[in-house]
């Protein structure tokens, strides 16, 4: 159904001289479109029929292409501007489907050129199968100078192949800090997809972990473009003018390249984790993990079997073990245990209670790590010692939730804030805890294996070296940072990071004095456990730990070298110095080192060693330039 | 009140229809080659467009429904309307490539200056029907149509789109040509556009519009920017040959050497999958789709639908002139669709709510006559 309204202006109609004045104007009008159409056919004749070959030929021989440049990534620097990563130009011979007239030709001479089977070729090929035809396909990257000659001197027999300059991820220190700074890969379809607005493209390298990865927006730069005429098979015509490519931000990290080095150095061999940090910011100075990842392996593709027997190796090269890697904290436990029993008063400073060795509950007896026992202990000596049976009977008094609330205020059971993906948050069991996972009530007894650290609790070396610094600089909780600033290619600082407080420790000054004195005990006394820590100069203080991995009974009695490997004990050391005024704590563990003290404690001397004696400082190796 | 009146159906102008059926068909056939092999990611614009269209069929529907002679009521309301549209698109309109051109409605970005066109010549044509008097306008009496025009010119021309800008010159410079001028009248009007033609030059266009308009002038100085998209678009036409490469295989276009293949080069992809021969048989449905609106005008027997019809068919006329112009290397490029082909809402339902005029004019025809 149609609506019809009645036109509210009436219009008049017109009259037959009128019509036949304004009948003129429309021939005149029809008369000038029809002109307009003669010419357009005219114009499509001349461009289409009479002029149709030459454009053909211009649409086959002389593309203009566009093609983007990429940009350098950002340099990372180490907190006194020293390079750690930056990049080099390297070489890669690729293939323009759409330019290649005799495609099995030109590859079969390639191949002879490469000495290279063809199918080695073919099967490179393969691999981007599906890439628009115009869009180059990399057969081999990063070739080296001969090669590079060889080719070069046969272009002209090898018509669509070229070779690139791109530049390439430089580690000026191989492996160093391989866990902070990831590595790169080549971006997948999911990547391409969430990042479509970005300008990525097939073939792009796009940081994979690390910080490679979480600053990837800052450090990729901006690509640039050049446009260039090519013919039909694929020669360069001329180059007309483009756009540069604008470099990625650099980065500037905390980490002190001597220190980590240093770090890396002491660990290496062993699987486990060193921490250090600045104990009055939360700088991060150090963070190493054991084994590094051999970072030169992933640019441009790891193969298959280099990224199986990364995950096959037992020592787990690819876990970050100082912010992934979650175990029992052990005895250096007992810093929270004194910590919260001072505070909710179940003991005072000189409170004595006795070691027999052991000591029986319920049904079960709870062994001290010294047999022979410690006879009568104070907090003092309980700590410097790490006598477990006087914190047997503090936690007792304690009970688990008080203890796990001591716990949470040094930053355990939460992850820390760094800088970096994956970072476990480890675990700090309570009643309710227990009752919601496994569904049953808190045993007392298991209160005896926390407060000495072992049993549910997990911590990462990083919390170890959190809590250690909040303990001994006054209580604060500050984030550990890995990054100092994000700085422009010209050198200006675009964001820069001063420490965060992320919370105050329970427990008065007093308190944290206290604790901290007989941690430098632990270290410098007689009988301490710590002792393999000691410097000359400088007083440190520190705390051992030991953590079970299993508590099997068939174990007992075994001599510990002949304990199978992933069934020994964690080492772990905490430490800091100087002693009256802290500056740094280091954390260091070992998995599977079965003991904190002559394991772990040397690592952390060497690393303070350093600290303490940093003018001999690391050069900065030549850098290749080019790029 | 709502009296339906049989004869409508009988004198429904089925051979517009048809003729608009034919250029949509093409035009979407050809939006699928352009964007193929399309984005994984959201609507494509080929699905888009559908939807626009049947959207816009409905519009047509909707504007034959009442007497086009009650636009004449409603010039002033619409076209005070889509002024404010025009400032709201600098208050809210989303900056592209620095030009602010839209208002963002969540599911439509709408470009007010298209339908401001259409706007222009409703109120033109109702302007020059109430004030006719046969002895031909002095220029007094061209003095409102010409702020009439300016307003919405540079409103536009500050977002800025000179292209756009240009076509309200263009329809006003048609329409009042059509109507009687005194000679007088003429010759003071031409004699302003040449002073004013240069100032504007030096003055008013933006450097990059300069720019745009000096390569054309010499191509060759400039391939790689300006002069780049004439180039490439002349060699995708002229590689299309007798018959094309055929649909879907247009290597200018596929290859991405067309810049703004589906919006203003739309007919630089049909040229070269389609040939010489495509180029014809489209240019033939086309202005007969033109021709027939003029025929409207003349067959409507009152002033104001001739009017009415003589401006929308100018204003789809130009545009589709200027855009095959500048596919074709004639015209430097000015950023105008062509109208029914090109993808683009905003210019489809412009375009489909001049065509529902004309339609409804031509359904009308005989209506005056009962009632003299």
């Amino acid at each position: 159904m149609l609506p019809i309204q009645q036109p509210i202006v009436k219009i008049k109609k017109l009259d037959e001289d009128e019509l036949a004045a304004l009948k003129k104007r429309v021939d005149v009008a029809t008369t000038i479109i029809i002109i307009f159409i003669a010419v357009l056919i005219a114009r499509l004749w001349f461009l289409q029929i009479h002029n149709g070959s030459k454009y053909e030929k211009m649409a086959e021989n002389n593309r203009v292409r566009i093609l983007d440049i990429v940009a350098p990534r950002g340099n990372i620097l180490d907190r006194n501007d020293r390079i750690l990563v930056t990049n080099r130009p390297s070489f890669n011979i690729i293939w323009t489907k759409e330019d290649a007239p005799d495609p099995d030709g030109v590859l079969k001479r390639l191949a002879h050129i490469m000495s290279k089977e063809m199918t080695y070729l073919i099967q490179k090929i393969r691999a981007s199968a599906d890439n628009p035809r115009h869009v180059p396909i990399r057969i081999e990257e990063d070739i080296g100078w001969q090669m590079l000659a060889y080719v070069e001197n046969s272009r002209f027999k090898l018509p669509g192949i070229s070779i690139e300059v791109l530049p390439r991820r430089d580690y000026l220190f191989n492996n160093l800090s391989s866990h902070i700074v990831g590595y790169l890969g080549e971006i997948n379809k999911n990547e391409l997809n969430k990042l479509r607005w970005d300008n990525y493209e097939i073939g792009d390298q796009i940081g994979k972990t690390g910080l490679e990865k979480l600053y990837e927006q800052s450090l990729k730069g901006e690509k640039g473009r050049h446009y260039m005429e090519v013919d039909a098979r694929g020669f360069e015509q001329r180059r007309l003018k483009g756009q540069k490519p604008l470099p990625g931000n650099d980065i500037r990290l905390n980490i002190d390249l001597a220190l980590q080095q240093t770090a890396e150095k002491a660990i290496e061999g062993r699987a486990g984790a060193v921490v250090a940090m600045e104990v009055n910011t939360g700088r991060i100075l150090a963070l190493a993990s054991s084994p590094p990842l051999k970072l030169e392996e992933f640019v441009g593709g790891i193969s298959s079997k280099s990224w199986k027997s990364l995950l096959d190796n037992p020592l787990h090269p690819l876990v970050n073990k100082s912010i992934m890697g979650q175990y029992p904290p052990g005895s250096t436990y007992k810093i929270v245990s004194a910590l919260a029993a001072l505070s909710e008063k179940v003991i005072n400073t000189e409170s004595v209670l006795y070691c027999a060795g052991s000591l029986s509950f319920g049904n079960r007896r709870y062994g001290c790590w010294k047999k022979s026992g410690h006879g009568a202990v104070n907090l003092k000596k309980a700590l410097a010692e790490s006598c477990d049976v006087y914190f047997y009977q503090v936690g007792q008094k304690l009970g688990v939730d008080t203890l796990a609330r001591y716990a949470k205020s040094m930053g355990l059971g939460n992850k820390t804030g760094i800088e970096l993906q994956n970072e476990k948050g480890g675990l700090v069991p309570t009643s309710a805890w227990k009752e919601r996972k496994h569904k049953e009530p808190w045993q007392k007894g298991e209160t005896m294996s926390v407060v000495i650290g072992q049993g549910f609790n997990l911590t990462t070396p990083l919390q170890i070296a959190q809590m250690t610094a909040a303990t001994v600089n006054g209580g604060i909780l500050y984030r550990p940072q890995l990054i100092n600033a994000v700085i422009d290619p010209d050198g200006n600082i675009i964001e820069e990071f001063s420490p965060v407080v992320e919370g105050k420790v329970s427990a008065s000054k007093r308190t944290l004095l206290f604790v901290r004195k007989a941690l430098v005990a632990a270290v410098n006394d007689k009988h301490g456990t710590g002792g393999a820590a000691k410097m000359e100069n400088i007083t440190v203080g520190g705390k051992t730990g030991t953590a079970q991995v299993v508590r099997l009974a068939h174990l007992k009695g075994i001599p510990e070298e002949k304990i199978p490997y992933k069934y020994r004990d964690h080492a772990w050391f905490t430490s800091f110095a100087p002693a009256e005024k802290p500056e740094i704590a280091v954390t260091v563990l070992v998995e599977h080192g079965m003991h904190g003290g002559s394991e772990a404690g040397p690592i952390a001397k060497e690393v303070m060693t350093k600290y303490f004696n940093r003018e001999t400082e690391t050069e900065q190796p030549a850098l290749m330039s080019g790029l | 009140m709502f009296r339906f009146d049989r004869r409508l159906l009988f004198n429904f102008d089925w051979i517009m229809l048809l003729a608009v059926l034919l250029v949509a068909i093409m035009g979407l056939t050809n939006l699928y080659s352009a964007t193929f092999p399309g984005s994984t990611y959201g609507i494509s614009p080929f699905t888009k467009q559908l939807y626009y269209y049947v959207f816009s069929f409905g519009l047509i529907f909707f504007i034959i429904s009442f007497d086009y002679k009650q636009l004449i009521t409603w010039n002033y309301p619409l076209y005070v309307c889509i002024i404010f549209l025009l400032i709201a698109v600098f208050l809210f309109g989303g900056t592209v490539a620095g030009t602010q051109r839209w208002i963002n409605l969540g599911f439509f970005r709408l470009q007010p200056s298209e339908p401001a066109k259409l706007i222009l010549v409703i109120t033109l044509a109702s302007y020059y029907y109430r004030k006719d008097t046969g002895k031909g306008f002095t220029l007094q009496e061209l003095f409102v149509p010409i702020i009439l025009t300016l307003i919405p010119f540079v409103l536009v021309l500050k977002q800025p789109d000179l292209g756009t800008a240009l076509m309200f010159c263009v329809i006003f410079i048609s329409m009042t040509l059509f109507v009687k001028l005194r000679w007088s009248t003429l010759a003071i009007l031409m004699g302003t556009c040449l002073t004013v033609i240069p100032i504007g030059w030096k003055y008013f266009l933006k450097p990059y519009q300069r720019q745009r308009i000096e390569t054309f002038l010499n191509p060759e100085s400039d391939p790689m920017n300006t002069g780049y998209h004439i180039m490439q678009s002349k060699i995708a036409v002229g590689s299309g040959h007798m018959v094309g490469k055929g649909y879907l295989k247009g290597t200018q276009g596929h290859l991405h050497f067309l810049p703004e293949r589906h919006t203003d080069f739309a007919f630089s992809v049909w040229s070269e999958e389609w040939g010489f021969a495509g180029c014809l048989f489209f240019l033939a449905c086309y202005f007969f789709l033109i021709l027939w609106g003029l025929n409207i005008g003349i067959s409507s027997r009152d002033k104001f639908g001739l009017l009415l019809a003589f401006g929308i068919v100018s204003l789809i006329f130009w545009q589709a002139i200027i855009n095959l112009f500048m596919v074709m290397g004639f015209l430097p490029v000015v950023g105008i669709p062509l109208p029914l082909f090109s993808y683009g809402g905003s210019s489809l339902f412009t375009t489909m709510l001049g065509i529902g005029i004309l339609m409804n004019i031509r359904m009308r025809r005989f209506m005056g006559r009962t009632t003299p």
